[in-house]
């Protein structure tokens, strides 16, 4: 067929004028050119021309972009804009064609419809199959940004300088500050480096002593010894373990409303701060916290690693989506891993393409797909305390067990088999037949769906109305028509569900209320009908004022309940007031009425009948035994053998019982396995299909993608057909990866220098800043894998390099020329983190407690700050004995109410990864370390430890020394000394303050001067306060 | 580098470039945050405010008083009165309405109306229809701009909330407050900018209703205390006088001055600053809290020593002495903006009326309508009212179905309804004596006026001489906004 043919037949009849019309048109032009339509030079041009202003680069209006192949045929927030070879269903051609009159493309205000022509051509070319060359992705990926590009490792620079650098990095350094003719700082003296070393490596303070020893020290690797000295102390796991949980959000609550304490998050903690004191290589720390789960013969360890990613927050609060939660989850999976790795603002493209680095939003959703297919997960994770003590008590309570167990299978191996046999022989079985009663039908008064179940037990599902009424159609089963002897009563068993350990009723807790339970007999004809009385209701078990007697009589607001014996299994029996006696084709109507409200329904239930004579039991035991009974012995099977030694020898021989009854009472001291669980991810057996999420919301599914990386980047080798999340996370630590070495180095260099030397270290893309030293930051990314991806490794290169090692003193001739100090002429002066700043009053007080990792701990929190907590939820109790005083990053951290003086210095909330934190210095910052009580009590400790020393003057310089580590000037100690007379004269005047200020009198002994120890909590709690102290210089 | 460097450098390209626009306003704030302004000379203990605030035009509000109730009041009950509704009592929604709606609760195939007992009367010039349960409220009518054409993006509280304080659901999103002190500084200079009070049980959303998000931690509200120090740590340590923490605040503003000579850090000089600020909020804020200088007609008119009803059950766990709490909130929240803050935010939680709305509601009503009315007619009296604009809000309102939840015993309360909702603003350039908006006859749908969160937040900007699209941040590339990409000024509001 031509395609002017296609066009003429394909024409709504009518329409066929004007389609007619177009036919010419169409002829001239194509008559011109060639038969088939060519995208490039017959499409392409009608969209740039009147489409791609608003669906172009610049604008995707209803997230549609049509100048690029794989976006226009995703479509925009509508669907699928173009549909292959059937272009009615395209909503390209049903907008342009004037098929949608109240939507015609492009609107009014941007001109004329498009011509009949080229509404053709569109519509040819749709329905031609809508080729359109694979031109676009390759115009993607040819991206010249310089983060894109691979890293380039030049030779460090040649500098006039030759004595100053101590390392390549100074090269670098050097060569840029020689070009803008500034020279570096000096070396910083020597108690400054130790005191920067310390606080950048441990985020602790150094002791007077370790201060001194190293000023005096004057061997040429004394530097270089105090460096290893560090890296290898444990609480350098806890310093850059702590700004690592900052990119992984680390918090110890769920976040939301709820804000459920998460109690064993810290072991994901734990594992940081371990691995990075064992140097575990960057490489294998990242495959481990993604994909750890998927390593072959993955170990507890690798496990519990990928708790990384479930630092994402949950929200319980009611009536919430959890699917919608879910995806949110997964989008910050994304977004975190984009962020920590790539240093890409990824997210951007969740609602639509990314707007300026080369990520389309089908890209987003290729790398959610990786992640959602894990699910989240917690396992058993008992520590060695735990599970020694569990298996002590276990070995113990096995011990006590087994003579007991032993006694007892004796008995019944080699005892019972002979009782049974007498028992059988002469014994009497005093239990009814019950047959079940199977029902014709079944249905609710209001919303319920009932169904039977082949065991003839009758299902509640669907719609939960909070009262209900079934009624049930049964026959008798025997033979038809009648049956031969009368029957005297009828058992309701009500049962649980096993699959969804639930039931018998449909309230929250499994229970039901039976208000009513009614029975008609209902002639063949179904015309005429009888009702049956009950004489009496028994039940195995009755709730507490819900007795089954309620059923029967005539108050509505009476009946039957089973807590707090829920889902497991009930039985009431009801007796006829007469024997009833069935004629041919009758029917069993019962009516089982459950009008108390809230849900206390039925979920599943079972009909039976009996002939046995009264009274009925309303026993528990398993009809089979029954009948086995009434089975000859030649005729039983292993089943009916089975029941019957069973029943023997549970209920009937009383050896057995006797034997039983110690193991029983036994059970229940049963120890329990800890109950300590990781939270880790774990892939689904069965993948999870993942679309595209039209505009980012999860209910507008669009078109389905798989897993992959973005095409910007270097390919990814894949273990399998699907690529799983280790193939992301070793495409991560690839070494073709331009990006994870350049970010990560770049990291480091930010927490030892201030700032990144790409300062906008979660953007790398092209909207971030450009590297300050673009050949230093390339240098870096080269040795960083070259040194093993060794953390440890990198940080003594850096820290031994003379920039790391100048001071950081502003200097006037640079406050013009580089504010930023974005030249590094010097170091830079660093307000601590809002940890350290704990750590810092703990370690000058001797207070600190140096445990490292373990649960995390609720120092004093002012008892409203708590209550804030949304109804009461969260619960601090307060920590005792060493846990008052551990290092701030072990403080509990709930989300919705985290502990305040953290979030007064600018710890992160912890509800996205956290890639830079500010450093504020605010008015609440003054009054928390002027005026808290945590940091009262650490100069109270302080001022003890210093009248230790023999003067007020040797008790200040000592002061100095802990806090500051370094001496202090002459003009520093005056007015130190002053301070100290004039607290002490305040003190004298009003004596009572001492106690105060002491915080002792009652049972605590006064010190021995505590006039001089008063002045001095005072005095030095100034030093504590001074801007130098919350400073690494 | 901290934004703060960045900021440093900026204002340099900035101030070299355009001198008038936006940015302008918003580095003068963050200089006065940062002490940059406050190092210099100007800025000694008793200066005047470290900058000037400066507008896109000429502002109508100074101070704002957002009054949140935490859990989503029902508006039927409250301002939108549905007398269709109560017609139609216990009659199902069609399938079709019901269809794509998602509901936090609710069970729709056995969803029926739920009228509301509750009278409305007009009140006022402008005769504003109001329910039986604000009598107080009614006599403020005329300088109340009533809209009952709200309507949010949101179904669950906490995100609800975020969207009603940050314009958006996603968490590190500034606050309103935020913004406003962001953009115009505060004019107090011993009170925080940004001041959050609160009564009644904990808000869903916790310390993320008054935090800065991405703008640096000093535009975060500073949370003031029901009991004891008003602040965190603004008592002196135990034993310490008066006399001793000022030597003491000598002391270390001599050692940093030396510390200063020596490595001439410019964080430094702001550190001095902001502790002689400290130690002024530490005399500011106790005289704040202390209520002795207030008449007794005006404790008594924001009904601080009410009796509190014990209806049980109905305070919904949040202790007893809300309604001293709430009304003593009110009155400082006058107390506030006349000491130049710019932004204070009362929160109440919960109005979560799930169940048992008819009491509950009534008790939180009867709680709330006395000082709020007591407030309005207090700044109204003291002249500040034309400055200071009052809002009363939540993060949705309720359904016009009653809820049949899974386990409840029987319909006493409405569902999250993000759809269509009612808030009031008053003072502070609007329009007062006047409705905007109608929702269809049984409330579910806007039928005129709608009015998104973000245009809500767009007009308050306005209010404040702000354009919603130009007060912006760059954060990881990306210029943010209070109204996200969305927000239209609703003019009607204005005077």
């Amino acid at each position: 067929m031509t395609i002017a043919s296609q066009l003429c037949s394909e024409a709504p009849p009518g329409r066929a004028g004007t389609f007619g019309a177009l036919f010419v048109a169409f002829v001239v032009s194509a008559a011109s050119t060639s038969a088939a339509i060519d995208f490039a030079r017959d499409i392409k041009p009608i969209l740039a021309e009147r489409c791609y202003g608003c669906h172009g680069p610049d604008k995707q209006k209803s997230g549609l972009r049509l100048d690029r192949k794989d976006e226009a045929l995703l479509g925009g927030d509508s669907g699928p804009s173009i549909v292959p070879r059937d272009a009615a269903k395209s909503l390209l051609f049903a907008h342009v064609s004037g098929a949608e009159p109240d939507s015609i493309m492009p609107p009014e205000s941007e001109g004329d419809p498009l011509t009949p022509t080229q509404v053709a051509l569109i519509k040819a070319w749709i329905d031609e199959g809508a080729v359109w060359p694979d031109e676009a992705p390759t115009e993607l990926a040819r991206s010249t940004h310089w983060s894109f590009q691979p890293p380039v490792r030049n030779a460090p620079p040649a500098v006039t300088n030759t004595h100053w650098p101590r390392t390549p990095i100074d090269h670098f350094v050097l060569a840029r500050l020689e070009q803008e003719n500034i020279a570096p700082s000096p070396v910083a003296d020597r108690s400054t480096l130790i005191r920067r070393l310390s606080y950048d490596l441990l985020g602790l303070p150094p002791s007077p002593e370790e201060v001194r020893a190293f000023v005096a020290d004057r061997r040429p690797d004394a530097y270089e010894q105090l460096v290893d000295r560090l890296l290898a102390s444990p609480h350098y796991g806890e310093r850059w373990g702590r700004h690592w949980l900052d990119l992984a959000r680390y918090a110890d609550s769920d976040g939301y409303e709820k804000d459920t304490p998460r109690p064993y998050a810290y072991l994901y903690r734990d594992w940081v701060i371990d691995a990075i004191n064992r140097d575990v290589p960057f490489d294998q720390f990242t495959i481990e916290q993604l994909a750890g789960d998927l390593l072959p013969g993955a170990g507890h360890e690798q496990k519990v690693a990928t708790g990384f990613h479930r630092q994402t927050l949950l929200n319980k609060e009611g009536g919430v989506d959890q699917e919608e939660y879910r995806n949110k989850a997964v989008v910050d999976r994304v977004d975190t891993t984009g962020a920590v790795w790539l240093g890409l603002t990824v997210g951007c493209a969740e609602c639509h393409t990314h707007k300026f680095d080369p990520i389309t939003q089908r890209e987003f959703f290729q790398l959610f797909a990786f992640f959602n297919n894990a699910d989240d997960k917690d396992i058993p994770a008992p520590t060695e305390q735990e599970l020694a003590i569990y298996h002590a008590a276990k070995t113990q309570w096995d011990s006590t067990r087994a003579p007991l167990q032993q006694r007892y299978d004796d008995y019944v191996r080699n005892m019972l088999p002979a009782q049974q046999a007498a028992w059988e022989a002469t014994g009497t079985l005093d239990l009814a037949v019950w047959n079940a009663l199977p029902p014709v039908s079944a249905a609710a008064a209001q919303l319920t769906t009932l169904s039977t179940l082949p065991d003839y037990s009758v299902l509640a599902s669907g719609m939960s109305p909070l009262t209900e009424s079934y009624t049930v159609a049964a026959r008798w089963p025997g033979a038809s028509p009648t049956h031969a002897t009368p029957l005297s009563g009828f058992r309701l068993e009500v049962l649980p569900e096993a699959s969804s350990n639930t039931g018998p009723g449909r309230s929250g807790n499994g229970n039901f209320v039976l208000t009513g339970f009614e029975l008609r007999v209902q002639a063949a004809d179904g015309a005429s009908s009888r009702t049956v009385t009950f004489s009496k209701a028994s039940a195995d078990f009755s709730q507490k004022d819900w007795a089954v007697a309620g059923v029967i009589d005539a108050d509505p607001k009476t009946g039957w309940a089973i807590s707090p014996q829920n889902k497991r299994r009930h039985v009431a029996v009801f007796e006829c007031a007469e024997p009833l006696l069935l004629n041919a084709g009758e029917t069993l109507v019962f009516s089982l009425d459950q009008q108390f409200g809230n849900q206390h329904t039925l979920l599943r239930f079972r009909l039976s009948a009996t002939s046995a004579p009264l009274p009925l039991a309303p026993s528990l035991i398993d009809d089979g035994v029954a009948i086995a009974w009434n089975t000859p012995p030649a005729h039983r099977t292993s089943a009916h053998q089975a029941a019957l030694a069973t029943y023997f020898r549970d209920e009937v021989d009383p050896d057995a019982r006797k034997l039983r009854q110690p193991l029983d009472a036994l059970a229940k001291t049963e120890p329990k396995y800890p109950e300590t669980k990781v939270a880790v991810l774990a892939e689904r057996p069965t993948p999870r299909e993942t679309h595209v999420h039209v505009r980012g919301d999860f209910l507008r599914p669009g078109p389905r993608v798989e897993p992959a990386t973005p095409k910007v980047l270097h390919p990814l080798a894949a273990r399998a057909a699907t690529p799983d999340r280790l193939d992301l996370a070793r495409w991560l630590v690839d070494e073709r990866n331009p990006l994870t070495s350049r970010v990560t180095v770049n990291h480091i260099w930010k927490h030892l220098f201030g700032r990144g030397l790409v300062v906008s270290v979660n953007d790398f893309g092209t909207q971030g800043e450009r590297p300050s030293h673009p050949e230093l930051i390339d240098w870096l990314a080269t040795e960083f894998p070259r040194l093993g991806w060794s953390r440890k490794a990198l940080l003594k290169l850096i820290v031994s390099s003379a920039t790391y090692q100048q001071s950081s003193d502003y200097r006037s001739d640079l406050i013009e020329v580089d504010p930023l100090n974005t030249l590094l002429a010097r170091q830079s002066r660093l307000r601590l983190e809002a940890e350290i700043i704990r750590d810092a009053h703990l370690t000058a007080s001797g207070l600190l407690a140096r445990k490292v990792g373990g649960p995390s701990v609720r120092p004093p929190l002012p008892a409203d700050i708590a209550a804030l907590g949304y109804a009461n939820s969260v619960k601090w109790r307060e920590s005792e004995g060493e846990d008052r005083f551990r290092r701030g990053m072990y403080i509990f951290f709930q989300r919705t109410v985290p502990y305040p003086m953290l979030m007064t210095f600018d710890a992160p909330n912890s509800t996205a990864t956290c890639t830079r934190r500010d450093r504020s210095n605010t008015p609440l910052q003054a009054l928390t370390l002027w005026n808290d009580p945590v940091f009262f009590d650490a100069a109270r400790a302080l001022a003890r430890r210093l009248m230790l020393e023999p003067t007020p003057d040797a008790r200040l310089e000592r002061a100095f020394e802990i806090c500051l580590a370094r001496s202090p000037s002459e003009a520093e100690l005056a007015r130190l000394r002053q301070l100290y007379d004039d607290q002490k004269r305040l003190t004298l005047e009003q004596p009572d303050s001492a106690t105060a200020i002491l915080g002792v009198g009652g049972d605590t002994a006064l010190p021995t001067d505590p006039i001089a120890q008063a002045s001095l909590v005072a005095t030095v709690r100034t030093i504590m306060n001074l801007d130098e102290f919350i400073t690494r210089d | 580098m901290s934004p703060k460097d960045i900021v440093k450098l900026t204002r340099r390209d900035f101030l070299a470039t355009n001198a008038s626009g936006l940015g302008a306003l918003a580095l003068a704030s963050l200089f006065k945050a940062d002490g940059l302004l406050a190092a210099e000379p100007a800025a000694g203990a008793d200066a005047a405010p470290p900058f000037t605030p400066a507008s896109h035009f000429a502002p109508k509000a100074k101070n704002c008083i957002f009054i949140f109730m935490e859990g989503a009041p029902s508006q039927m009950d409250l301002f939108d009165p549905k007398p269709k509704l109560n017609e139609m009592n216990g009659q199902k929604l069609p399938d079709s309405m019901l269809e794509k709606v998602r509901f936090a609760f609710i069970q729709k195939e056995g969803a029926r109306l739920m009228g509301s007992p509750r009278t409305f009367t007009r009140h006022g010039q402008c005769g504003m229809e109001l329910s039986d349960l604000l009598p107080h409220l009614g006599t403020c009518a005329d300088d109340i701009a009533l809209i009952r054409s709200m309507h949010t993006d949101q179904f669950n509280h906490h995100p609800g909330q975020l969207m009603m304080q940050c314009g958006s659901s996603m968490f590190d999103r500034p606050t309103m407050g935020s913004w406003l002190n962001y953009g115009l500084g505060s004019e107090s200079k011993n009170l925080p900018g940004y001041v959050v009070l609160t009564a009644g049980r904990g808000t869903s959303g916790g310390a993320s209703l008054w935090s800065s998000g991405f703008l640096p931690s000093d535009y975060a509200g500073v949370l003031f205390r029901n009991k004891g120090d008003p602040v965190l740590n603004l008592s002196n340590p135990p034993g310490i006088t008066e006399r001793m923490q000022h030597y003491g605040l000598d002391a270390i503003t001599d050692l940093n001055k030396l510390r200063h000579q020596k490595v001439r850090d410019p964080e430094i000089a702001s550190r001095i600053s902001a502790y002689e600020l400290a130690f002024r909020m530490q005399t500011a804020a106790p005289e704040l809290t202390d209520l002795a200088g207030e008449s007794a007609a005006t404790m008594d008119a924001y009904g601080i020593d009410r009796v509190e009803p014990e209806i049980k059950g109905a305070n919904r766990g949040g202790g007893s002495g809300q309604f001293k709490t709430f009304a003593t909130n009110c009155l400082l929240a006058r107390r506030l903006v006349e000491r130049g803050v710019r932004f204070v935010n009362i929160f109440h939680a919960s109005w979560d009326h799930h169940s048992n709305l008819e009491a509950e509601l009534g008790f939180n009503s009867r709680m709330a309508d006395q000082p709020i009315a007591a407030l309005l007619k207090d700044l109204k009296q003291r002249g500040l009212l034309d400055e200071t604009l009052v809002v009363w809000g939540s993060e949705f309102g309720r359904t016009p179905l009653g809820e049949n939840r899974v386990g409840y015993q029987a319909v006493t309360g409405r569902d999250h309804h993000p759809f269509a909702f009612s808030l009031w603003m008053a003072g502070g350039g609007v329009k007062g004596g006047q409705v905007i908006g109608e929702t269809d006859d049984i409330g579910w749908n806007i039928v005129k006026d709608p009015v998104h969160v973000n245009d809500l937040h767009a007009t308050i900007l306005h209010l404040f001489g702000l354009d919603h699209t130009r007060l912006t941040y760059r954060f990881q590339g990306r210029d943010f906004r209070l109204t996200d990409v969305a927000g239209k000024v609703v003019n009607k509001l204005l005077a």
